[in-house]
Order: structure tokens, then C-alpha cells, then sequence
């Protein structure tokens, strides 16, 4: 593939890195923890979105198969954290 | 000249990453914890969701897998921000501009964190 | 309904999820999609799930319809929030409202929910088994007959999945 598609990957690809950057910037400098907490849950949804992309400029769908183990891992890790910051205690 | 799976799927794409620029724009803007989950809501449910999309056009993806993790991220998405929305509440982060606070009055006992 | 029999729709419901996700129906696959179903089943307890086969198709219908509302909901607001976001004086007016959800059953009200807290513009903050639900909103100003009316129409399309 070549021309304006490959253009357009590689254009969201560099995007995506940026608002990644911003959203660690965001876990380093929050106001609060729950700041901070939101930071991260973003930043995993966007490293999902980067493997996606990685998928489609390599045409190999193992990448998704990565994104779907860390999906259920962020998710489960935002929940508990939450409850974690909450209750100041795990369970 | 272009199969029409490619400009569908570029179309997505671009959607997608449109959508996650939003987000964090708002996430930059918005000037309170709760306001701001509402915009990284928009980041995860949408712009993943069309760049999966886009995927399931682009790549040798199984429809089924992508549908399962399109799925999965509409599911869990809402719970991890009714979490952490929920959390900030009960560790009193307080509402920038508030116009009204029904939950204060049901939950008076709850008290800022010493 | 007894325990084995929800264990039984448990263990299909997580094959069919394993058959997608591999997208390989070889009698092989087939046999370990139920075998690990029967594994995750036996690890937890099975949630009760009333199914009535006589009225699967409406229900299945009923679902159809529901998401179609819930991604055209998803869209809709999406708009409204990236206009908000790109107006250079943010016109917010947040606030936290009490929404009645008119459901009895837990699955119905959790479902609900989550159609609230999906659509970016409302966020659940505290909800109870009850049904009595309190969302964030970025516009708070909106009247109370607007919220309920949208209530309503989500508990109509609920009631008709759950009978």
C-alpha cells in the first residue's frame, strides 16, 4: 500500500503518540489523584488505539490479539484502583 | 483504483482519531474531574471503537474477534467511569460551577478525607 | 430456575463468545469451547437469567432495536459534546440530578445505567438497587420533564426485552 492511505496510518499513528505524551504529562502533573487516575485510564485506551494502527500498517491482526488481553487487564486495573482510592483498602 | 474496503476503512480511521482529538482537547479544557471523565468517555467508547472498525476493514481480522472487543470496550467503558466518578465523589472532589447537588442531600454523611 | 440449568446457559453463552473470538468452528475447537465454558462455570456462581424460549425471538428483536437506539443516543450526544468543546466559551452548566428509573429487576437497572452513562453528556455517580439513580450532566439546567421523558423511553425499550 502506498500513497495517501499510507500517509493517512502513519498521520493518525504520530497523533496518537502526541496524545499520549499529553496524557502522561497529565499523570505527572494532576491536581488530584482522581486526576491522575483519569490519565491513566486514557493512556491505555490510546496504547489500544496504537496497537490497532501497528495492526494495520504491519496487515497483521496478532497486534489485536495483544489489545484485547490489555483492554481486559485496564479495565479490571481502573476498577480497582478506583475502589482502592475510595476506600483506602483493596477489598 | 482503490479497493473500497481501503476508503471505508481510512474513512473510519480518520473519524476515530477525530474523535480521540476531542477527547483530550476536552480533557485539557473542562475544568473539573467529572466534567473531564465525560470527554475521555468519548475518547474510549468512540475513537477506539471506529479505529477497530477500521481495523476489521483494513486487516486480516476476524469479524467476530473485532466485534467481541467492540463489545467489550462498550461494556466496560461506562463501569470504569461510573469507578472513578464515584470514588471522587466519595472522596469529596468538590463541583467547579456547580448549578445543583441532588446526591448531597441523599448522602450527607459522606466527608472529605482527613 | 435451577442452578444447572443457568450453569448449562452460562457455559453456551461463553462458547459462543470463545467461537467468535477464534472464529474457528472445527468440531475440535468446538469440544474445548465447551469444555472451558464448563470450567469457567463450575469456577463461579451462575447468575440466574430467566430465558423463555417461546418469546426468544421478540426479545431478540427487542435487543436489535435497543442497541440501534443506544449507538444513534451515542452518536447524537457525541455531536452536542464536541460542539460544546469547540465553543470558545464552554457553555457548561454542570450539576448532579436525581433520575428515577422505573425498573424492578437488578439486570434492568444496571442496564439502564449504563445506556445513561454511555452516552457522553450524562454520567452515573451513585446509583442503588432501588432504581434510584444520580447522574452528572453537563447541562443541568434541562427540565425535569425532559430527563424523565428520556427515562421513559429507555424503560419502555427495556421493558420489552425483559417482558
Amino acid at each position: 500500500m502506498t500513497g495517501p492511505f499510507n500517509f493517512i496510518v502513519w498521520g493518525a499513528l504520530i497523533v496518537h503518540i502526541g496524545m499520549v505524551l499529553v496524557c502522561v504529562w497529565r499523570v505527572w502533573r494532576g491536581e488530584n489523584i482522581i486526576d491522575r487516575l483519569i490519565g491513566l485510564d486514557v493512556t491505555t485506551t490510546l496504547t489500544l488505539a496504537i496497537l490497532v494502527l501497528i495492526a494495520i500498517l504491519e496487515e497483521n491482526s496478532l497486534f489485536i490479539d495483544v489489545a484485547l488481553g490489555l483492554t481486559t487487564l485496564s479495565a479490571i486495573a481502573s476498577v480497582a484502583l478506583a475502589k482502592y482510592v475510595a476506600d483506602q483498602r483493596m477489598f | 483504483m482503490y479497493p473500497i474496503s481501503q476508503i471505508i476503512g481510512s474513512l473510519f480511521l480518520i473519524l476515530g482519531t477525530a474523535f480521540s482529538m476531542l477527547g483530550i482537547l476536552g480533557m485539557l479544557r473542562l475544568p473539573d474531574v467529572y466534567t473531564r471523565l465525560h470527554a475521555t468517555g468519548k475518547v474510549s467508547s468512540l475513537g477506539a471503537v471506529f479505529l477497530l472498525a477500521a481495523a476489521i476493514f483494513l486487516t486480516p481480522l476476524s469479524v467476530g474477534k473485532g466485534l467481541v472487543l467492540i463489545g467489550l470496550l462498550l461494556l466496560a467503558t461506562p463501569a470504569v467511569s461510573h469507578a472513578i466518578a464515584s470514588a471522587a465523589y466519595r472522596i469529596g472532589i468538590p463541583i467547579k460551577a456547580g448549578q445543583r447537588d441532588d446526591l448531597r442531600t441523599r448522602l450527607p454523611k459522606i466527608k472529605p478525607h482527613e | 430456575m435451577s442452578p444447572r440449568n443457568s450453569a448449562i446457559q452460562m457455559t453456551f453463552l461463553l462458547a459462543v463468545v470463545y467461537l467468535l473470538m477464534t472464529g474457528n468452528f472445527e468440531p475440535v475447537n468446538l469440544a474445548f469451547s465447551v469444555i472451558i465454558g464448563i470450567g469457567i462455570s463450575s469456577l463461579v456462581r451462575p447468575q440466574h437469567l430467566s430465558i423463555q424460549w417461546r418469546r426468544l425471538p421478540i426479545a431478540l428483536a427487542a435487543i436489535a432495536g435497543y442497541l440501534i437506539f443506544l449507538l444513534a443516543d451515542l452518536w447524537k450526544s457525541s455531536i452536542q459534546v464536541g460542539r460544546i468543546l469547540l465553543d470558545p466559551r464552554l457553555p457548561i452548566k454542570p450539576g448532579i440530578i436525581h433520575i428515577d428509573s422505573g425498573c424492578e429487576s437488578e439486570l434492568a437497572i444496571a442496564l439502564s445505567a449504563h445506556a445513561i452513562s454511555i452516552t457522553p453528556g450524562e454520567l452515573i455517580v451513585e446509583m442503588d438497587h432501588r432504581g434510584q439513580m444520580y447522574a452528572h450532566c453537563l447541562d443541568s439546567s434541562q427540565a425535569e420533564e425532559l430527563i424523565a421523558e428520556a427515562q421513559e423511553v429507555r424503560r419502555n425499550l427495556l421493558s420489552k426485552i425483559f417482558e
